[in-house]
């Protein structure tokens, strides 16, 4: 989510600036409305911080705007971009450098419609294209909370970006194409799943790693939890057909968002720290009914892998690198060591057609994790460094074809490809 | 399911080995202890979290590099040359220790450790952190950082690493070339 | 407390059941570079004089050498054939439900095993287990019966070649299919281990004989209802347990009836189990070969008497025939929780089924969690009542609890010791401390470093701290106020011996720049560093040392050319011991030993019977006893209890000073000749070592090679060896020495060996191992009553932590500590700072990082290894923000304590407090975890 700031800029870049600077802002619709603007008394903000807490950890605010080891929500968290670098801000009530001075109505706007107090521009880094499908109770809660926080007089870091991606109204033009009218209850569909889709789509705000981008960068809403890219870790397609495929039953999905580590594998990089920050603390109702949302209702069957063709030569090479490097901690036959090591004969990145996510993890590692309770995985180290593109792309053939009933083979091509690339 | 074997050979401590017939499922520590009795490098958690069965892995170029033996297979390590612990020290022919490493010798000195059990896995991290300061000199300030760099991943339980630490800032302190001032 | 089980019948017979054993310390064949017994240390390990440059076995540990059990194999050892089997154990995962067998069809064809042992077989053999009611019901859990712990092994497998034995092993480690379980039985743990209570009242003064303590009544024993201890009816009059309760009855009315200008504190504290993590795990190759009925073990184990004992034991109650057991240890035993542990027994059985070949049984990690002792679980409750006004302390009652697991092993003595220690550094006018030491299905707890006290102890810390906030005085002038000093009794009774100096400890913490700028380093700190905390928190302990019932034997000898030989029973658990005995005789001779032999068993010279009842003999009995001059208590006793510096080191004491008054001394004077006499004041006691002659006064300096000749050369005591015995102070005896009239020395057995300038009659009496064996003309021994002191030797730490708290993680960083010891005059003052950092180091993997669950998640279940299990690395120990000082000796008699344990202890309170200056909270459970502290913030 936090480094999809790039692809906005990309666009920024392109220098649509003309058609922008047509509309320029008079056609920005705010979906905040007007009585929001009397403020709360102090003892409704009370009654609301409470389930606000809830509320800031379904949304993951904690870990873009608290940078590692930092003061609790002071900000500062980089993301690097092509075109320089921003800065996830203060939001503690700090009035110098935080949102301390900031009304209840600023509050929404920034939230719903990426708009800051004095009419600023968020850059879309803060997901507030998602975050506009939010309710107004919602919103206040989580208002009541943050302003209940301890502030932290922390100045915000200055963005160092290049014209002419600096210019903030530019992201207004975006906005034109990018925002939507909030989302409707489906009264087809159960409460569960409502409740799924809601805490999916805006609170956790999932759809925007897991949504491939349009050429306007703006999430491509016909293949929406389709999958994306960021700086080249692939957040995977999470649509119910390919969850199924992978593996997952409503259950085990709930308990993979719970836990970030379950038989078809363990979260990593960015997603291990969502759980880290934000799933892990959900309720039990809250986390089966995104699981009712994205398998839906009523959930896929999972079918059994059948293992897939592959060549003498290459299960060849593919088993000699596999007891070289990967069964010493994965097991000779895959199976994993319990709270240890995952098995790979139930992977989920040798299940899915593209073999990105698991190359990634073969050619870079993984870095250790401690996952909820008392779960803890030393680091992957990378093997980049001690094996070809061929030694690397024949044990992913084997293994995604014996393993993932993936048959599709793959080239030294690709792995040198993705070699550069990352 | 029965044991498929295949033919290995490799340099170890500057010693041609093999080709012997090794499991292709074997573990190099297994190797080791087992068919090479050099029982230096020792197991400690069998799961890469320790690092005490830590050998260097030299490469033809001169880069040395710290492996665990006891997550790696073997057969990884056909045609390649690598130096255990008992490889570190100049012996005679009879195979008594003539002289010690530096990294060595300021453990001793230092009395870096009591039972000892860790303390390959420390030579070895440290050996090849000297091995990259050569390359890389390192400003006098990050030192103590690079040295937690380096050994932090090895598991020290009765002595409390600080004369493990103490003993390798010394040596770099005192390696011509590997602080740049 | 009793670190040892009745050897009894061994030693009254010399062997068990006819079966002869043999023990030593390993002397290896392969290259030169090995730990070899009685091989020369290297010839540059001396500073020249008395000084130590590097450890006695650096150089083998730098260099990969074979020290451990562990790096051996059958081909290793001299006689052994160089083949060999391998051997694992298949253990329950569950313990509450019936095991009914195990199905390998995993392993296929191939790899079944050579040998598959079960229960039945060993009944079928006649192979139980020995001390079931030390070690537990039996090896292996027969089909049908619910295992009474987590890990309990079920089958043993057996490997002709070490291939087949790595595969299968890896096929079944964590298959949940390979092992059948039948009904639900719930968890079938052996009965509670037992209950004990000290209860004292101090009498008019504390100089004044106490009005009730365990050492006048007795130490309070109870059964259980359930988990509930039934302790005796209180009685006034009653026996000494029921006067015990009674004055437990008056401390509860004295709370009960305290007024506004008392403060009562009541809390409860927990401390977890955890591992030791000692790096070596257990392991060991045992050959039995039917042909010689000889049993050969190389076991690694602090306690190999009684590894030997109970191997003969199990062999003679058996189907398998033995005349010699031959034991053999690794130079190192890998750093602690291998005194009477269960496993060296499960090596003798798989060496039993080896068909006559060698067999090799070692655990791997996850197997060490599964199987190796534990650090006891604690609950602690604890009562303090403290006098507004003067802020004295006036009573406190501790009811602990702690659970032992599954097989019985020390937990009652470690749940004992703990309740003894919980007084920490404090006189207590009042006191009643209870244990109730639990057993249950959980991996059993046993001897390990603490034994019991850290738990206890670290408590006390935490709750004397708060109470000094609750009073609004400075912590550590609390604890001035209430220091336990030299003179006073212990919470059993008991007067320490020795100077205790925990004030002096305590006034120089008081002035150190850590606690006396910690409010302005607070201020400073948190404004610059948003988001994080700073605290400091001070701890202060004291730790018994030995177990009160310590023997030792030590032989000294000096050939004509000067060259000295040591034998010692000590052995190496890392230490330093093999480094330090030979300091000590050096300091004292003038020459550190050439030759050293450790683990020796064999005392030709020291024709001695044992009963080893030492804990539990009656004074009537011992008396008896001791009547026979080749009687005593104990023979010899394991490497534990921070014994090595003080008691294996009196008997070396002993030895190199009965050298010098009865060899080197008349020697000297000899050579001296005229000029001594003209010095008639002078005597052996004056006897000096400058640059390594031997001076006495103005006299000429003697090179130690002369008087060594000239000691043989007149027929003097050229050789000397001692047995000693310590029951909380020093057995002594009286002995007539030739030339030397009737002497009184704090040993109870003593041989000397004369040079060969010695009279054909005093040489005839050379008759035991070459030595002449003095039949003692006195003996007098402790009195058995000292068996209730609990201890009277105390080596007392207190460290100052500084952490860091973040407030968003729950992230505790320990910026700096340090600490202020008083370990005696240091033998090696490198090895006891190795010993501080490293006990420091464990300590705060206890405070912060260390945690097993005890039951179904927990270590029994065969998945936990250091990836979950997180010991402290060099970034958690503020590796370059640590410093100790230690105490100047008082007087140069001044004896080096045994601090192996201490330093481990107090630096977890100090962390506790520290964590609550930092945010204003106060936990009362260990690990302080970051979860725990968010928790605690939210």
């Amino acid at each position: 989510m936090r480094r999809w700031i790039r692809i906005v800029l990309v666009f920024a870049g392109l220098g649509v600036l003309a058609f922008a600077t047509l509309h320029f802002g008079v056609l920005e619709r705010s979906v905040v409305a007007a009585d929001l603007d009397s403020p709360l008394s102090s003892e409704e903000l009370g009654k609301l911080a409470a389930r606000g807490r809830y509320l800031v950890v379904a949304a993951d605010c904690y870990a873009c705007h608290t940078y590692k080891d930092g003061p609790a929500w002071a900000g500062g968290l980089p993301f690097e971009t092509p075109f320089g670098e921003i800065h996830a801000t203060n939001i503690t009530p700090d009035p110098e450098y935080g949102i301390g001075k900031w009304t209840r109505r600023d509050f929404h706007r920034a939230l719903r419609d990426g708009i800051a107090p004095g009419g600023r521009h968020l850059y879309p880094a803060m997901p507030y294209v998602s975050y506009r499908d939010l309710t107004a109770d919602d919103v206040d809660a989580i208002y009541a909370y943050l302003m209940a926080q301890e502030p932290v007089n922390r100045p915000n870091v200055a963005n160092d970006l290049t014209f002419p991606n600096n210019i903030r109204s530019l992201v207004g033009a975006w906005n034109l194409f990018a925002l939507r009218d909030p989302e409707q209850p489906d009264a087809a569909k159960s409460t569960a799943w409502n409740r799924g889709r809601y805490l999916t789509n805006a609170l956790g705000h999932c759809g925007e790693c897991h949504t491939p981008r349009n050429f306007m960068m703006a999430m491509k809403r016909d293949r929406y939890l389709e999958g994306g890219i960021i700086d080249g870790v692939e957040a995977p397609d999470i649509t119910r057909d390919t969850l199924a495929l992978v593996g997952f039953e409503p259950d085990g999905l709930a308990r993979f968002m719970r836990l970030g580590v379950s038989s078809v594998g363990s979260m990593t990089g960015p997603m291990f720290e969502v759980v880290h920050f934000s799933t892990q603390y959900l309720d039990d109702a809250d986390l089966t009914a995104m699981a009712a949302y994205l398998l839906g209702e009523p959930p896929p069957p999972v079918k059994p892998i059948m293992p897939a063709k592959v060549s003498v030569k290459v299960s060849e090479s593919g088993q000699r690198t596999w007891f070289a490097l990967c069964a010493g901690c994965h097991g000779i036959e895959g199976q994993g060591v319990p709270h240890v090591s995952v098995p790979m004969r139930s992977n989920s990145s040798l299940r899915i057609p593209s073999a990105r996510g698991f190359l990634t993890s073969v050619m870079h590692g993984i870095a250790q994790q401690d996952f909820p309770g008392l779960e803890r995985m030393q680091a992957m180290p990378g093997f980049a460094e001690h094996l070809s593109d061929q030694e690397i792309a024949d044990l992913a053939t084997w293994m995604r074809a014996i393993w993932g009933g993936q048959g599709a083979a793959v080239t030294a091509a690709e792995v040198a490809k993705l070699r550069s690339s990352i | 399911m029965t044991i498929t074997t295949r033919a290995l050979s490799l340099t170890v401590n500057g010693k041609a080995v093999g080709p012997v017939e090794v499991p292709e499922t074997t573990m190099m520590i297994d190797f080791l202890h087992e068919q090479l009795n050099l029982t230096g490098s020792r197991l400690g958690c069998g799961i890469g979290v320790c690092h005490a069965c830590t050998v260097i892995l030299d490469h033809p170029d001169g880069r040395s590099e710290e492996w665990r033996t006891c997550i790696t297979g073997a057969h990884f390590f056909a045609g390649k040359s690598v130096r255990t612990i008992e490889g570190h020290a100049q012996r005679d022919e009879r195979g008594e220790v003539v002289k010690l490493t530096p990294v060595q010798q300021a453990f001793i000195e230092g009395f870096a450790f009591q039972c000892g059990y860790c303390t390959p896995g420390f030579v070895t991290g440290a050996t090849v952190l000297l091995d990259q300061l050569k390359r890389q000199p390192v400003a006098r300030q990050d030192i103590e950082r690079v040295i937690h760099a380096a050994l932090d991943r090895h598991i020290c339980r009765c002595t409390g690493y600080v004369r493990y630490y103490e003993a390798v800032r010394k040596v770099v302190l005192a390696t011509p070339g590997l602080v740049k001032d | 407390m009793s670190h040892s089980i009745s050897r009894r019948d061994f030693f009254k017979t010399g062997a068990v059941a006819g079966i002869t054993i043999h023990i030593s310390m390993f002397a290896s064949p392969a290259s030169g570079t090995l730990v070899n017994n009685g091989e020369p240390p290297p010839a540059d390990w001396l500073d020249g004089k008395d000084t130590p440059r590097f450890r006695v076995d650096a150089i083998q540990k730098v260099t990969g050498a074979k020290t451990f059990t562990r790096d051996f194999r059958a081909r290793d050892i001299p006689g052994w054939p160089k083949e060999q089997s391998h051997a694992f154990l298949i253990r329950v995962a569950r313990a509450d439900r019936v095991f009914e067998g195990v199905d390998l069809s995993v392993l296929g064809e191939d790899l079944q095993p050579d040998r598959l042992v079960f229960a039945e077989d060993l009944q079928r053999d006649g192979v139980s287990m020995p001390h079931a009611d030390f070690y537990g019901e039996w090896f292996l859990v027969p089909r049908g019966k619910t295992p009474h712990l987590l890990g309990e092994p079920v089958a043993l497998l057996i490997y002709k070649d070490f291939d087949r034995f790595d595969a299968a092993k890896r096929r079944i480690q964590f298959d949940e299919t390979v092992v059948r379980y039948g009904a639900v039985t719930g968890p079938n743990p052996p009965p509670n281990y037992g209950a004990a209570r000290y209860v004292r009242i101090e009498g008019a003064t504390p100089d004044a004989p106490d009005e009730s303590s365990p050492i006048r009544d007795s130490i309070i024993f109870a059964g259980f209802k359930d988990d509930q201890p039934q302790w005796p009816q209180p009685s006034r009059t009653g026996d000494p347990m029921a006067r015990g309760m009674a004055a437990a009855t008056r401390i509860e009315k004295e709370f009960a009836a305290a007024g506004d200008d008392a403060l009562i504190l009541r809390r409860s504290y927990t401390s977890q189990s955890i591992d030791a993590s000692a790096m070596e795990t257990d392991n060991g190759n045992v050959w039995y070969d039917p042909a010689t009925q000889i049993l050969s073990m190389m076991i690694a184990t602090q306690s190999p008497f009684e590894v030997a004992e109970r191997a003969a034991e199990m062999l003679s109650k058996s189907k398998f025939a033995a005349r010699k057991v031959d034991l053999k240890c690794g130079h190192t035993v890998g750093y602690g929780t291998k005194d009477h542990h269960v496993f060296p027994l499960f090596a003798v059985l798989a060496g039993l089924y080896g068909e006559g070949r060698p067999v090799r049984l070692a655990n791997d990690r996850f197997e060490q969690f599964q199987m190796g002792l534990k650090r006891h679980a604690f609950w602690m409750k604890y009562a303090l009542l403290v006098d507004r006004k003067t802020h004295g302390f006036r009573a406190m009652q501790g009811e602990f609890k702690c659970d032992g697991g599954g097989r019985a092993n020390y937990s009652m003595t470690v749940g004992m010791v703990g309740a003894t220690a919980a007084q920490s550094i404090y006189y207590l006018p009042r006191s009643d401390f209870s244990v109730a030491t639990l057993a249950s299905h959980a991996v059993e707890g046993g001897s390990m470093r603490g034994f019991g006290t850290l738990q206890t102890m670290s408590a006390t810390e935490m709750l004397v701290d708060e109470a000094a906030q609750a009073l609004e005085i400075d912590a550590i002038d609390l604890r001035l106020k209430n220091v336990f000093r030299t003179g006073m009794k212990n919470t059993q009774g008991a007067v320490p011996i020795g100077a205790l100096r925990n004030d002096e400890i305590l006034e120089r913490a008081k002035v150190h720049p850590m606690w006396t700028e910690r409010a302005t380093r607070k201020m400073k700190y948190d404004s610059a560093n948003p988001g994080r905390r700073y605290g400091v928190g001070f701890a202060h302990v004291q730790k018994d040392y030995g177990t009160g019932g310590e023997a030792a034997i030590a032989t000294l000898e000096v050939d004509p050319d000067g060259r000295v030989t040591l034998r010692h029973v000590a052995t190496e658990i890392g230490t330093g011991t093999t480094t330090s005995q030979p300091i000590i005789a050096g300091r004292i001779l003038g020459r550190v030993p050439d030759r050293t032999f450790y683990g020796v068993v064999e005392w030709p010279e020291m024709p001695l019977t044992a009963s080893e009842q030492q804990f539990t003999m009656s004074q009537a009995m011992e008396d008896k006893l001791a009547r026979n001059p080749r009687w005593t208590p104990s023979f010899t006793s394991p490497m534990s209890a921070s014994n090595s510096a003080f008691f294996l080191g009196h008997a070396t004491r002993e030895s190199a000073r009965a050298l010098v008054r009865f060899g080197l001394w008349p020697a000297a004077l000899r050579l001296w000749g005229r000029s001594a006499t003209a010095a008639p004041s002078l005597g052996y006691q004056d006897l000096r070592v400058v640059d390594g002659k031997l001076v006495a006064g103005t006299l000429e300096p003697l090179s130690f090679a002369r008087v060594a000749a000239k000691a043989h050369e007149l027929g003097l005591v050229t050789g000397v060896s001692v047995h000693t015995f310590n029951r909380w102070e020093w057995a002594e005896a009286e002995f007539d020495v030739p030339d030397g009239g009737r002497l009184r020395l704090p040993v109870d057995a003593l041989a000397l060996k004369y040079g060969a300038g010695a009279s054909s009659s005093r040489k005839s009496k050379m008759k035991d191992g070459g030595y002449h064996f003095i039949e003692r003309a006195a003996v007098f021994y402790p009195p058995t009553q000292l068996n209730n002191a609990g201890t009277r030797y105390y080596a007392p730490m207190a460290t100052l932590v500084e952490v860091a708290v973040n407030l968003g993680s729950g992230k505790v960083d320990v910026l700096s500590h340090h600490s202020i010891l008083d370990p005696g005059p240091p033998i090696v003052a490198e090895l006891i700072s190795g010993q501080v950092q490293g006990g420091i180091a464990m300590g705060i993997g206890h405070a912060l990082h260390e945690y097993l669950p005890l039951y179904e998640d927990g270590p029994g279940n065969g998945t936990w290894n250091w990836n979950r299990y997180q010991l402290p690395r060099g970034n958690d120990v503020a590796v370059w923000h640590q410093s100790a000082e230690s105490l100047e000796p008082k007087s140069p008699g001044d004896l080096p304590k045994g601090m192996a344990e201490v330093t481990v202890i107090a630096v977890i309170p100090a962390i506790a407090n520290a964590i609550h200056h930092a945010i204003g909270v106060r936990f009362y459970d260990f690990p302080i975890t970051p979860d725990k502290i968010k928790a605690a913030l939210s």
